[in-house]
């Protein structure tokens, strides 16, 4: 569904990714592991348009979409939940989800979405007209997660979704996941928390300093000492 | 503390040979165009000055009318209502003038100004400093001061106009140009340009800030300030609409900027290139065309800053400075 | 009494216009990040734009707008998109510098077709008063306060509950995460910058009868707009149009009590106070 072939990205000229090449099955949710540094938010940035690549293809059902723009990229339904939720934070949790379908084909389904949403985070039910600024950091990612869904995903980029939660709501969190690919859904996870994504997703990347230095099915990843000494930065 | 390159400059017959080829001007040009290079070069000196502060260490002042309206309306009102000798008036409002820089520079550091607060801050310090001259008759209130005849008597501060003017300032502003390359090859501009580029990394290197800024804006006012006495005297009518009103500091910025901010001959350049050509369409299509200069100045601002960000001086070294080192790349 | 009454409510009624004066800067500035000081000068424009209508076609400056609203946006979008979009990334100061080139090309602009001498632009309601006890009010300053307040309403409703005016606060709050939810980021800061221009066709129309108009007024508008903002914290709506009332009472106040050139002060003493102490404007805000 979503395929990158050698893809060189970067900062002012200054490639952080060199010769990135993966692959998002339909249905599939995929890891991309990495300590700190190794270029799990410039991917991902890459695939949300955020950062033009200077070489390589990015391919999602098989149109190139290399060179879309970030806007392009949501109409086409490949969306990002970035680290750090960004959600807006004086706006109500009700307004958060109504900008997550803002693009021209989630607008007129936002209805029947946001019933959805809300069916599966009934805690922000309790808080739509609440300010985003005032959840609690859990709260803030559900409704990052679901904000994105909102947008009709086809593809959903989760940018370290377990970062600064506690132990509970990480396990909620990714309950949800799984729960989200029972439904179908296509899903990469960037994390950094390796033995949890090696339990929730079927197969995963393992990057280290800019390059892939193991791919494969979880079982092969977990097995694998490459995994880590890349992550040790041996 | 102050560089070689700066004494290198000093020494440099390149500089004086410029400034010898340029005070024997007068000796060819009409009185008209002597006029000209005269306004020309008290934007030389105002704009340079400026560059001190606005430049080298990066805060957008818009409070030099302040400078130049206490040097000009101040000294011109002791003068003309208490008879102080300009000499002493251009003392004295100098010495103001440098106090009430370090008040903006104590203020602005007081209250960890960012760069918009700062802006508008001098800003309406300036559009204060305006209602209050024109509202304060001692310093000639909206009609201004019009200052005895120059007959040429220099212990009265007097050149006689015309040439006389000219050179002094030449003078002044071959001086100020040559303050900022010394100040850019010594420690205090170094610090400023740290300041600049970053002032909590400044700090936490162990720059004083404090301590250079409000070095920076004293010296910048006090020049400033100088120039301000010299140029009413030339111009022997004090009008607070010209001499304090924001407008001026505006066009000084655009100078600048339009020559090179921060770099020791930018401004000169900036207002050596603008000022005439605004002031030879002021005289032949002025009557006809009011603002014509201005609008030309707004336009030229606009596409150097969009064409070439750091001022036209950058492009000049390259067109013409290339091979020869005649004068320290800063 | 009157007078303090008569001072008031004069105060408010200027106040609510320089309010709506300063709502497109703000927007302007909470979306992109641009101080306008070329803001004045595009008042000015609107109502000399007001002027030329009525020398050519006799038009009221209340049915001009309805030209000069169209014609002031599209200038203000091509202005953002051919002058300062190019600026993105560029230090904040060298966008000042821009818009300080800006103004004067307007100005002088302005001055070459117009001439330097004071204008007026005649209107119905220019002579109109209302009587009210022993305050006596200009119609088009009652006109001028309504419509200022309709449309601060007006944009205030639209950025609660339109997808736009959604869009332009997520702009504001985030802007990457904005362009995350496929928003345009660049043509909101084009639109926005449009709209707050387009404002001013309306506000110009409000301030000109009864008010002469020259064409190197707009650095005063821009220092005034600047007060205001600055008072109301910068994108604080309600900060904002309480901002200009405060200009607005002050300067009429300062020149019924104070003396002439002190009550000319009092406004910009009052801006360099809350600059100094209260940084982030008037109004309390959760944080």
């Amino acid at each position: 569904m979503l395929e990158v072939e050698g893809l060189v990205a970067g900062y002012a000229g200054t490639p952080i990714l060199r010769d990135i090449s993966l692959r998002l099955d339909r249905g599939e949710t995929v890891g991309l592991l990495g300590a700190n540094n190794a270029g799990k938010t410039t991917l991902i940035n890459s695939l949300s348009g955020i950062v033009t690549p200077m070489a390589g293809r990015i391919i999602f059902d098989g149109r190139d979409v290399t060179r879309a723009t970030p806007m392009q990229r949501v109409e086409m339904g490949i969306i990002q939940v970035p680290e750090g939720r960004l959600v807006f934070p004086e706006m109500s949790v009700r307004e958060n989800l109504l900008l997550g379908g803002f693009c021209d084909r989630a607008r007129p389904l936002r209805p029947r979405q946001m019933e959805k949403v809300l069916a599966l985070f009934p805690r922000l039910k309790e808080r739509l007209s609440q300010p985003a600024g005032t959840l609690s950091g859990g709260e803030q990612q559900m409704l990052a997660i679901g904000r994105g869904l909102m947008a009709e995903a086809r593809v959903l980029m989760l940018d370290e979704p377990s970062l600064g939660l506690s132990p509970l709501f990480v396990q909620y969190i990714f309950g949800i996941v799984d729960q989200l690919h029972k439904d179908g859904l296509t899903m990469l996870l960037v994390e950094q928390n390796l033995n949890l994504t090696l339990r929730h997703a079927q197969r995963c990347y393992v990057l280290e300093r800019g390059h892939i230095a193991v791919e494969g099915a979880a079982e092969v990843v977990k097995n694998d000492p490459r995994t880590r000494q890349a992550y040790l930065g041996l | 503390m102050i560089k070689d390159d700066f004494f290198k400059t000093l020494a440099s017959p390149w500089l004086w040979g410029i400034v010898l080829l340029g005070a024997m001007l007068p000796m060819v040009l009409s009185s008209y165009y002597t006029h000209i290079l005269t306004i020309a070069l008290v934007y030389v000196a105002l704009a340079s000055a400026w560059n001190i502060v606005g430049g080298m260490s990066g805060q957008i002042s818009l409070a030099h009318s302040l400078f130049i309206g206490t040097g000009a309306m101040l000294s011109a009102a002791l003068l003309v209502k208490l008879g102080i000798n300009m000499w002493a008036g251009l003392v004295i409002a100098a010495a103001t003038a440098g106090l009430l820089g370090a008040i903006i520079a104590w203020i602005d550091f007081r209250f960890q100004l960012g760069h918009l607060s700062f802006v508008l801050i001098t800003l309406a310090f300036a559009e204060m400093a305006s209602i209050v001259v024109e509202g304060w008759d001692f310093l000639g209130g909206a009609s201004g001061l019009l200052l005895p005849q120059d007959t040429g008597n220099f212990l009265d501060f007097q050149f006689g106009g015309g040439r006389g003017a000219f050179w002094v300032m030449l003078g002044l502003a071959t001086i100020i140009v040559l303050v900022n390359v010394a100040i850019l090859n010594s420690p205090l501009g170094y610090y400023l340009r740290t300041i600049r580029d970053n002032e909590k990394a400044a700090q936490a290197i162990g720059v004083n800030v404090l301590r250079q800024k409000t070095t920076a804006m004293v010296i910048s006012a006090v020049l400033t300030s100088i120039v301000g006495t010299a140029y009413v005297r030339y111009l022997t009518f004090a009008d607070p609409y010209l001499l304090a009103s924001p407008v001026i500091t505006i066009e000084i910025v655009l100078f600048a900027t339009v020559g090179g901010l921060g770099r020791a001959y930018g401004p000169a350049l900036g207002a050596l290139l603008l000022v005439p050509l605004g002031e030879v369409l002021r005289g032949k299509l002025g009557g006809a065309v009011p603002g014509l200069h201005y609008f030309i100045y707004g336009i030229v601002v606009i596409v150097v800053i969009l064409a070439t960000p750091s001022g036209l001086l950058p492009l000049f070294e390259r067109l013409f400075w290339r091979r020869s080192r005649m004068l320290p790349k800063i | 009494m009157s007078e303090l009454w008569q001072a008031l409510a004069q105060g408010v009624f200027i106040g609510s216009t320089y309010g709506l004066l300063a709502l497109g800067m703000g927007l302007v500035y909470g979306v992109s990040g641009v101080v306008n000081f070329a803001h004045g000068d595009f008042i000015s424009l609107a109502m000399f734009m007001c002027l030329a209508l009525f020398s050519a076609f006799s038009l009221d400056p209340y049915v001009s707008v309805l030209i000069t609203i169209p014609v002031m946006t599209a200038i203000g979008a091509l202005v953002y998109r051919f002058l300062l979009r190019p600026m993105v990334g560029y230090k904040f100061l060298m966008v000042v510098q821009l818009t300080l080139g800006l103004s004067l090309v307007l100005q002088n602009g302005i001055l070459m077709i117009f001439g330097g001498q004071p204008a007026r632009t005649p209107s119905i309601v220019e002579s109109k008063l209302i009587i009210l006890g022993d305050v006596v009010l200009r119609l088009a300053h009652v006109i001028a306060c309504a419509v200022a307040f309709a449309m601060a309403i007006g944009l205030y409703v639209m950025l609660r509950s339109t997808d736009f005016g959604r869009s332009i606060r997520a702009v504001h709050q985030n802007a990457h995460a904005a362009a995350l939810m496929g928003i345009d980021v660049g043509r909101v800061q084009v639109m926005t910058f449009a709209l707050g221009i387009g404002i001013l066709a309306v506000a110009a129309a409000l301030l000109l009868p009864g008010t002469p108009i020259q064409p190197t007024q707009g650095l005063q508008y821009t220092v005034i707009t600047l007060l205001v903002v600055v008072l109301g914290g910068m994108t604080n709506f309600v900060g904002i149009m309480l901002g200009g009332l405060v200009i607005g009472i002050s300067e009429a106040m300062g020149t019924v009590y104070v003396s002439d050139t002190l009550g000319r002060l009092v406004p910009y003493a009052i801006f360099v106070l809350i600059m100094l102490f209260r940084p982030q404007g008037l109004t309390w805000r959760a944080s």
